[in-house]
């Protein structure tokens, strides 16, 4: 199609696709009203299952499985890119140029990587009491790490991330929510049960398998982002594609 | 049994995570040997919950209080099950098939190829068992990444990267109209179940006296537009040719075998479980939409697979072709309807992963999937181009293979299907017939076309890379075995007596749209008393013998001709442009095309 066809052709198209979502819009119930039907059922349900945030309760324990289904996406998301990104037969690893960094970033970097870390953890650890958990404290731990990077320079983030380890764990996070899955099971109820003791409400050991589930995210999490931007950097740094003289001799 | 139903999907999950994290360190047999024991367990138990009574799961034990529930369910019924047991048999299949020839793995992932197909197959099972619109939007976005990514697989050349960007590009569009879809409707009904949904839409259709508004319609058509992406339907097609030409050839077993066919499963399921009802879409627009598209996606998928030399892309046009035809199927919208297109679905599933898996063995013999360059080069293996002019013949509709059965059960439903069944499935069929004859007997003249200049540039499939790394020789025992047992479970499916019984009881049960809130929501199942079916006749039996010599004819009829090209359908050919622009364009157009065609 030449441009302008398409560009016709795509223009019919987003004209219907907006008039249909605007007709549907005028249906939808008005703003700011009390009925809230599965709002309310879940705030019931976290509160009887003593979790304080009940996003987490929603997440982790009364829809459990979806969650397992996205950390199933990233987790797929993060090898498909391993794979895609891997270093094929006609390309070449070669050691980055060191690059010195402003004594301002790196004073900045050295103060702020610990700090990144330590709120990283806690909303990873409070994710069954307060806005957060394993998706959001996941992507900031790992954050936290690539500030080695960015105030030193790529042989100290190496040095400081092995990389086959953090393989390890992005496995074992995913084999670890499949597993505490299958534990409702084997105590005699349904797969994702909540069949641990509840705990005391508002304090960390409450939720019963809440904050076991939100941890094996955010391990999972945590090294899967870091194993993806480890490749991307690879990618970026390292690998360079074989000249044509390279490839005759 | 019904506690068990997850264990189906997350068996696979868990042995991809296990391959993920010890991938580096484990050798390639036992690596495969982990992801073969996985698929195969998973197989084993949705084989074991077939036999057992229809069973729901509601995870994390959060069942429905007064039809309400916080939680998500998993239905194992007959027609669901199914398809995850067809799934999981597949992917035992396809690791068999790239058991230790397929291309060396990445340095330092040796189990990432069977993780990613492991996943795969976690994404589809769970698609094909979720009571929940959200729950399967999730997974339909796993079987999406995954798909994508397994597209892409050979990233030394250039074309496996562009398909696996068209695949993303469009499906993800897809996605996202799902997911603005079930926004509108959660917004209207507080639910996300597919059978609370469906309820709660009947209830408030009772108290207003009407049914669904321009919100439920809205609703009907974005989500339906994402599984029409994922079925391959015109306009929605584009995306499918260009990665299945490209895809590794056991992931190309997987798409065409039954992920495609994933779309329509989830198009019959939504709608009817949600929309059938009083307070959803009126039956006659259901079936206006999936009947249109259906007919167009068959007839320009047949148009078109006859006209390619690589072929791949030939297997794939009539995946499209065939995706038509259970749409068509489908949109019937009665028990017959669906009972059909199951049997033609389960039959098309070997016959198609068979002949893809003969595709491969030519790849990987002589580095080529170009019909021109091959010709005669298939002499020396009698065996292969048994297989190959077997799966043509099944395509074609040739009893008693289960292709032919699901067709003549589909076509009996309505006086003017028997000739687009019989036409779409003689070209498809006879295109393939075309292929073995060329390849395998040396029929016909060698050597290279160019004769097609005016018709424009066209995707001829020679000097690609062997899948084994080098050139093998004799073809493998493992690929050739796949390929047999794959078109002896299509014969199967067509002869096995107590097969059509039971698929003719369980899509009663998938069309009963009040039957499965009942079943889900207040646990009372549907009883659905086993009677008397349609098997073979002879009109059946006697339009897919006809369709099947109408493909061997139009085989040996064009077999001497230098062209494949059908005079007029250019225009339609330039449309497959490789344009990932054009692609998305059509796509949105689609959603202002079902629109139309849901309202008209």
């Amino acid at each position: 199609m030449t441009r302008r066809v398409r560009l016709w052709v795509l223009a019919a198209g987003l004209l219907a696709t907006a008039a249909l979502y605007a007709a549907a819009c005028t249906q939808l119930p008005g703003f700011g009203g009390s009925w809230h039907p599965y709002g309310d059922r879940a705030v019931r349900a976290a509160l009887q299952q003593r979790t304080a945030n009940t996003v987490s309760s929603v997440n982790f324990d009364l829809r459990a499985f979806d969650t397992l289904g996205e950390e199933s996406v990233l987790f797929a998301s993060v090898l498909g890119t391993v794979v895609l990104l891997r270093r094929t037969r006609d390309e070449k690893r070669v050691a980055p140029e060191p690059v010195r960094v402003p004594a301002a970033l790196r004073r900045y970097g050295r103060l702020m990587l610990p700090v990144t870390l330590l709120i990283g953890l806690y909303v990873i650890a409070h994710g069954q009491l307060s806005p957060g958990g394993g998706f959001q404290g996941g992507v900031v731990a790992a954050t936290s790490l690539h500030l080695l990077y960015i105030a030193v320079d790529y042989p100290a983030l190496e040095r400081f991330r092995p990389l086959g380890l953090y393989e390890l764990a992005d496995g074992a996070g995913e084999a670890a929510y499949v597993l505490l899955g299958a534990a409702g099971l084997i105590a005699g109820s349904a797969y994702l049960a909540n069949v641990l003791p509840l705990g005391t409400f508002n304090t960390l050991s409450s939720g019963g398998t809440v904050p076991l589930l939100n941890a094996a995210v955010g391990i999972e999490v945590t090294s899967a982002v870091v194993v993806l931007l480890a490749h991307f950097l690879a990618q970026a740094l390292e690998i360079e594609g074989e000249r044509e003289e390279d490839r005759s001799a | 049994m019904g506690r068990l139903l997850p264990l189906i999907v997350v068996v696979p999950l868990l042995g991809a995570a296990l391959l993920v994290a010890g991938g580096r360190h484990v050798p390639r047999p036992v690596a495969e040997a982990v992801a073969g024991l996985a698929a195969a367990a998973s197989a084993g138990l949705a084989a074991v919950a077939l036999t057992r009574p229809p069973a729901v799961s509601w995870l994390g034990a959060w069942g429905p209080r007064d039809g309400h529930s916080v939680g998500i369910v998993l239905v194992g019924d007959r027609i669901g099950l199914g398809l995850a047991a067809l799934t999981s048999l597949l992917v035992v299949a396809v690791l068999a098939y790239s058991w230790h020839y397929f291309d060396e793995p990445p340095h330092g992932h040796g189990g990432a190829f069977p993780a990613l197909v492991l996943l795969f197959q976690a994404g589809m099972c769970g698609f094909a068992l979720t009571g929940d619109l959200f729950d399967a939007f999730v997974f339909f976005e796993l079987m999406g990444v995954v798909g994508y990514a397994l597209t892409g697989y050979r990233v030394e050349e250039a074309r496996p990267v562009q398909g696996a960007l068209v695949f993303g590009f469009v499906n993800s569009l897809g996605g996202y109209a799902a997911l603005l879809g079930i926004g509108l409707l959660y917004a209207r009904t507080g639910e996300l179940g597919m059978a609370q949904t469906g309820r709660a839409l009947d209830e408030s259709a009772g108290a207003s006296g009407r049914g669904g508004d321009a919100l439920v319609v809205a609703a009907f058509v974005l989500i339906l537009t994402a599984l029409l992406v994922k079925a391959a339907a015109v306009p929605f097609h584009f995306w499918l040719p260009d990665a299945h030409a490209v895809a590794p050839t056991p992931v190309c077993m997987l798409l065409s075998g039954v992920m495609v066919e994933m779309g329509g499963y989830g198009a019959a399921r939504v709608y009817t479980t949600v929309f059938a009802g009083p307070g959803g879409v009126p039956a006659a627009g259901a079936r206006r939409t999936l009947l249109v598209l259906g007919v167009v996606s068959a007839l320009a998928g047949a148009l078109m697979c006859w006209q390619q030399r690589h072929v791949k892309r030939l297997l794939a046009f009539s995946t499209v072709a065939h995706t038509g035809l259970f749409l068509t199927g489908i949109a019937l919208l009665t028990p017959h309807g669906i009972a059909g297109t199951a049997l033609y679905v389960l039959g098309h599933a070997g016959a198609k992963a068979a002949l893809f898996a003969c595709t491969g063995i030519l790849l990987d013999r002589h580095g080529s999937v170009d019909e021109c360059e091959l010709h005669g080069k298939g002499r020396d293996t009698a065996g292969t181009g048994l297989l190959f002019a077997a799966g043509g013949l099944a395509l074609a509709g040739l009893p008693p293979f289960g292709t032919s059965l699901g067709k003549a059960l589909v076509e009996e439903q309505s006086p003017w299907l028997p000739a687009l069944f019989v036409l779409v499935s003689a070209v498809t069929g006879g295109a393939v017939l075309r292929v073995a004859a060329r390849v395998f007997l040396g029929a016909g003249q060698a050597g290279r076309d160019g004769e097609e200049g005016s018709e424009g540039p066209e995707t001829a499939g020679g000097e690609e890379e062997p899948e084994t790394g080098r050139r093998v020789r004799r073809p493998p025992v493992p690929m050739v075995t796949v390929a047999a047992l794959l078109l002896a479970g299509a014969l199967a499916v067509g002869t096995v007596p107590g097969l059509t019984g039971a698929v003719t009881t369980a899509a009663e049960a998938f069309a009963d749209h009040g039957g499965y809130a009942a079943a889900v929501l207040d646990g009372r199942p549907a009883v659905h008393p086993a009677g008397a079916y349609d098997w073979w006749t002879w009109t059946g039996a006697g339009l897919g013998l006809l369709s099947a010599a109408l493909a061997v004819g139009l085989a040996a009829l064009s077999v001497g001709r230098r062209s494949r090209a059908v005079p007029g359908s250019a225009p339609l050919r330039r449309l497959h442009s490789g344009h990932v622009g054009d692609y998305v364009a059509w796509t949105v157009a689609g959603i202002g095309l079902v629109s139309l065609l849901a309202l008209w």
